[in-house]
């Protein structure tokens, strides 16, 4: 009796999952499998297969100079804009956390960069950052903080950091949102203990709140990361990968030789590598997670 | 539950076919949002004709140039083209190669097809008629009146009339420069047709050769556009932040003393009614060199998986009469490329007449199917000249030798 209903409910458990599982396949592996199956054909300018061409684009792709300076470039955008999204929301979320009048409005504010859409920050940056009409550059000359800023946008070191600081700034608040949510989930008796122990304040960071969102932290980063790596919008709208390609990442590469140039081979090539590096930083993360878990 | 059943299949049945219905009536245009276009022409365009046609639902997909080819490829790659779509006249042989446009000439009215003036036909491809001019024009210079008396012919006048009136302690250029790449690399365009040269050779049957961009005037050329930036600095600083707009914004918020460019500056200029002087003048070009100017052509096109080729056949009937017509024209400050409007009276102003009297020696783009990757691979080594990477002879020999590799020479 007791087997017969298990076997009915597999049943339904079997036919409730179906449409869920055909849509995963669907929308999730097909394409997967196609892009990868792409790396390794000539296509035409539609992107259909036209021939085999094994490891040939990715051969054309490791030739390239530039696709190494792309890779090492999309490293150090990804690490620089986590680290500092990391430290940043970690900073407003203890500010956050403690109690102090107009909290709610600040909390509110907060949210702000992340609840407006990235195309339309990018583009109000975009203003922001513009030599001739643009806040940045008239309030740091009024201010007499700097009397020849760079037109920010025009050259590759100071393009670079401009991107990144509108990659950072969109992403300080889901940090600080996840990092206040972990915070708040933190037993206040913990504190009042290191309180009678006479704890000081770092000290109380570093061995009560530190280690009690490390899940958090770890989850947050890796999520942060994945995104970083893959933004394409913030590029896109103010530098478009310029100025002399100096501003690309992989993302935008692969935009580029897709879109723009109709290679969908090497582009396919190029997006099977960042999907190997994105699983390999996932992998590692899962690994360091799970082990603290346990 | 038996009633409840039938209504929900009824309804369901109902709502399919309607939306099949829809579908089939769906004309859907992609549109350029050309510099001076207003957004109400094309609300107004789509309201006039759905009242002339009812049964014909017309969708504009309106789009910035600078991001129109992409989203059409997009679209065509996705398998989902639009009906119509207005394209550079360059992308047509990309367009082709990809095997995704119809022949036009067919669909279209007699009186449409003899109201178009021949030479404009660039859309023609061995014979056949793809695409349907929607704007050309060549490029011009303007200035600012007030300050110069006599506009250059040749860019080393220009250069002498750049040292005197340039004033950057007062956020005063004497010359706008697009650094930032964009869709279209008209700017070193200007100069190196300036200078007798060009992007590929000619072979004797008219297709294109080896790229020559590394050839004298190609390097000459480039090597003047940096002196502007790098040596006399009488370019706005940074130009390789700046895209058309920027520069255009420059000239009309009184900024610049030149900006070479289209006829749509015209019309973004009197729009805004600035308070000072401006006229234009032909491109100017290198001494000893003949005058030759950018002769840019855009076309609308029809895609070969259109369910709704004769209704898209309408619309280019309306949008080609001459109520819509000269509208559309005094938006984008493009001369007519209708008979029926080659006189017209609002045509005579100055600005038509320096594009009209450029035309026998201007050039085109180059129509290759590579040709977005080959402006692209030039815009980066023009701008890892400004950036002063590169020399100007190993940025045009990097680029020379990157686009021969890329079309097997």
């Amino acid at each position: 009796m007791f087997r017969k209903m298990i076997a009915r409910e597999a049943k339904i458990a079997f036919w409730c999952l179906l449409p869920a599982v055909a849509f995963l396949m669907v929308f999730m592996f097909y394409p997967i499998f196609y892009v990868i199956l792409m790396s390794f054909f000539k296509t035409n300018r539609l992107g259909n297969l036209v021939s085999y061409t094994g490891l040939g684009n990715y051969r054309f792709l490791f030739r390239r100079p530039e696709f190494w300076t792309i890779i090492l470039r999309s490293c150090v955008w990804t690490a620089l804009a986590v680290a500092v999204k990391t430290a940043f929301g970690l900073v407003i979320a203890l500010s956050l956390n403690t109690d102090f009048w107009g909290r709610k409005v600040a909390r509110s504010l907060v949210v702000i960069p992340w609840a407006s859409s990235v195309p339309i920050s990018a583009m109000l940056w975009q203003w922001t950052y513009n030599n001739d009409f643009g806040l940045l550059n008239h309030t740091l000359k009024t201010l007499g903080i700097w009397k020849n800023p760079p037109v920010w946008l025009a050259y590759p070191k100071p393009a670079f950091f401009a991107n990144l600081w509108v990659d950072i700034w969109c992403g300080i608040p889901f940090m600080a949102l996840v990092f206040l949510a972990g915070l708040q989930a933190i037993p206040t008796e913990l504190y009042e203990a290191a309180d009678i122990d006479g704890a000081s304040s770092f000290a109380k960071f570093r061995f009560v709140t530190l280690p009690l969102l490390s899940g958090v932290l770890t989850v947050a980063t890796l999520l942060s990361t994945l995104w970083t790596f893959n933004d394409f919008n913030v590029i896109y709208i103010l530098t478009k990968g310029g100025p002399a390609n100096s501003t690309d990442i992989l993302i935008t590469y692969i935009y580029k030789y897709a879109f723009q140039y109709l290679r969908f081979g090497p582009a396919a090539s190029m997006a099977v590598i960042t999907f190997i590096i994105l699983l390999a930083v996932s992998i590692i993360y899962a690994r360091a997670y799970f082990r603290e878990r346990s | 539950m038996k009633k409840l059943l039938v209504v929900s299949v009824v309804l369901v049945l109902f709502f399919a076919f309607s939306s099949v219905a829809w579908a089939q009536n769906q004309l859907r245009v992609m549109w350029a949002e050309y510099d001076g276009l207003t957004p109400e022409y094309a609300e107004n365009l789509e309201k006039a004709f759905e009242k002339a046609y009812p049964d014909i639902d017309l969708v504009i997909i309106s789009t910035p140039w600078n991001e129109f080819h992409d989203r059409l490829i997009t679209y065509v790659a996705g398998g989902q083209p639009p009906d119509l779509s207005v394209i550079g006249t360059r992308w047509l042989l990309e367009l082709l190669d990809m095997g995704v446009i119809e022949p036009i000439e067919k669909w279209l009215s007699e009186d449409l097809k003899n109201n178009i003036d021949p030479a404009l036909l660039e859309g023609k491809v061995r014979g056949v008629l793809y695409g349907l001019p929607v704007a050309a024009g060549t490029r011009l210079m303007y200035y600012r009146s007030d300050i110069i008396d006599k506009p250059p012919e040749t860019f080393e006048e220009m250069l002498q009339i750049a040292l005197k009136i340039n004033d950057p302690e007062n956020k005063f250029y004497a010359v706008g420069m697009i650094g930032q790449k964009y869709v279209e690399l008209t700017e070193y365009a200007y100069y190196l047709f300036g200078n007798g040269g060009y992007f590929f050779e000619i072979l004797p049957d008219g297709s294109y050769g080896k790229c020559t961009v590394n050839d004298e005037a190609g390097v000459g050329a480039l090597a003047f556009m940096n002196d502007l930036v790098n040596k006399y600095k009488v370019t706005q600083p940074g130009v390789t932040a700046y895209k058309r707009d920027e520069v255009q914004n420059l000239f009309i918020s009184g900024n610049l003393g030149i900006i070479l460019s289209g006829g749509f500056t015209a019309t973004l200029l009197e729009q805004h009614n600035v308070p000072f002087k401006w006229d234009v003048a032909p491109m100017p070009h290198f001494e000893g060199k003949p005058q030759s100017t950018l002769i840019v052509t855009d076309s609308i096109v029809m895609f070969k998986d259109s369910k709704v080729k004769e209704a898209a056949g309408k619309f280019l009937d309306f949008f080609y009469s001459d109520e819509w017509r000269l509208e559309f024209d005094k938006l984008v400050g493009f001369p007519p490329v209708t008979k029926s409007l080659a006189n017209h009276p609002y045509f005579q102003k100055p600005v038509y007449k320096v594009m009209i009297q450029q035309i026998p020696n201007a050039k085109g783009w180059p129509l290759m199917p590579e040709w977005p990757e080959c402006n692209d691979i030039i815009w980066s080594n023009i701008e890892a000249t400004f950036l002063g990477q590169k020399t100007p002879q190993q940025a045009m020999d990097d680029a020379a030798a990157e686009i021969d590799a890329l079309r097997g020479f």
